[in-house]
């Protein structure tokens, strides 16, 4: 299988080149972030073929609404995750889907960097890896559970029995935590 | 400044980051973030990070799935406000729509064709019948007045022969004082011993259901009856052969009751004429 080169493009030349609706910028845009998208969406979502539909949905919605966009709301990931997490938490709790699924909401002690899955091999985000792998149990939780699983952090309160306001400081220490080690 | 610091320390940025906020949180944070670099900076470092760690999770979608997104919204590039964005047509769908079948118009028009042809057919039929019914009643006609023309030449030809035949006398029977303008035509023939009445030329009243006229020959003074006869309303083209008598004096019509009496009925003579 010969491997495809993969179209990167900077963020503002990304952005610039999807508000002119560039044939460019829909390959560039999938080449760039679909991995990292999947990664949330296959977390939420385990059945394989429902979670490949989300991110198509999720790119179609992202096309779509690309209007709405702002580059002054934050960065074009941020944005286009939320979208993804949305789309696929919507479709988790869906009626026909918890029918299908119900077991789906009892599974959230899969390992938080699953070692099995077709993570994507990059150079730079090599040593990251294992910094990851330094965070505390707790945070881990914490992140996986918003992150990954997409609850709220009250609902995520409830589930780990434990108040709002010290989710809220264990969310931002494992985010402060992250960025240490990315920084 | 501290305010902005425990804004920062509350993780409402990261909630923010994560999309857990409210509506009304975000519009918030977003306010404090255009008014405040630092929480922008903040935010910016905190979006980073989550980025990276989304990258740092990344999972590679199948190979194929490249094509069937890309192909979803190139599909849709001219026209991105018809995105079917609940369910895109995947590519992998091995169902390929049949085109429309082309609308085989033959049979339509070769119904419409026959439906014409059957509607002349039957005006023709119809017209047709008319004209046959019509042949029909003049050729009864025809063939009525055909009828009634061969009679009149039969009676003529029959009537001839008999005005012809030199053996034949015609005698007038002129009226009497019971029918004053009274007339009846007899031939006698006495070779032939033969009486005709020409029914024809009589002219006599008509005569009512209980009556008949009948003929008397008178042989010297005695009546000899030859027979009854009727007057009735229609042309009468016959030459009534009587009864026959080889000898006569006279003869004589008088009215008499149906089927005629065995003697005249003397008050009821109509005509009378001798030889």
């Amino acid at each position: 299988m010969s491997k495809r080169s993969k179209i990167s493009l900077s963020e503002d030349e990304l952005v610039l080149a999807l508000r002119r609706h560039e044939k460019i910028a829909v390959e560039a845009l999938y080449d760039m972030y679909s991995s990292s998208l999947y990664g949330v969406i296959s977390r939420i979502i385990t059945d394989t073929a429902v979670a490949e539909d989300v991110l198509q949905e999720t790119f179609v919605k992202i096309w779509h609404s690309f209007a709405s966009y702002s580059t002054e709301k934050g960065r074009l990931f941020t944005w286009m995750v939320n979208i993804a997490r949305n789309l696929a938490i919507d479709k988790l709790r869906s009626k026909d889907f918890k029918n299908q699924n119900k077991n789906q909401e009892l599974e959230i002690n899969v390992t938080f960097i699953d070692e099995q899955r077709n993570t994507v091999y990059k150079p730079e985000l090599l040593g990251i890896k294992d910094l990851v792998q330094t965070l505390k149990a707790d945070q881990k939780e914490i992140l996986e559970l918003v992150y990954f699983k997409g609850y709220t952090h009250v609902e995520a309160a409830d589930e780990l029995g434990i108040p709002l306001g010290t989710i809220k400081t264990r969310l931002r220490m494992a985010i402060q935590q992250l960025r240490k080690h990315f920084n | 400044m501290e305010d902005i610091k425990s804004y920062i320390e509350s993780g409402i940025l990261e909630l923010y980051v994560v999309g857990d906020v409210t509506p009304g949180e975000k519009l918030q944070v977003e306010e404090m973030a255009s008014k405040h670099p630092v929480i922008k900076a903040e935010l910016e470092e905190i979006e980073r990070s989550m980025e990276l760690f989304a990258a740092v999770n990344a999972v590679e979608p199948p190979a194929q799935l490249r094509d069937r997104v890309l192909n979803s919204l190139l599909t849709n590039f001219s026209d991105d406000n018809n995105f079917p964005t609940k369910h895109p047509q995947p590519v992998k769908d091995n169902v390929i729509a049949m085109p429309a079948p082309k609308a085989n118009n033959f049979y339509k028009y070769a119904f419409a064709a026959c439906l014409a042809l059957l509607i002349a057919s039957v005006v023709t039929l119809f017209s047709v019948y008319n004209k046959l019914q019509d042949a029909n009643t003049q050729l009864v006609a025809l063939n009525s007045s055909n009828q009634k023309f061969s009679t009149t030449v039969r009676f003529m030809d029959r009537q001839l022969s008999i005005y012809r035949d030199t053996s034949f006398k015609v005698i007038r029977l002129k009226g009497t004082a019971n029918l004053p303008k009274g007339l009846a035509l007899v031939a006698f023939s006495p070779a032939k011993n033969k009486v005709v009445i020409d029914l024809a030329d009589l002219n006599m009243p008509v005569n009512d259901k209980a009556h008949q006229y009948q003929l008397w020959a008178i042989v010297g003074k005695t009546p000899v009856s030859l027979g009854v006869f009727d007057k009735t309303d229609a042309d009468s083209t016959v030459m009534k052969e009587m009864k026959s008598v080889e000898f006569a004096n006279a003869f004589a019509v008088t009215r008499e009751p149906r089927g005629g009496s065995i003697n005249p009925t003397m008050s009821e003579m109509m005509v009378v004429g001798t030889l």
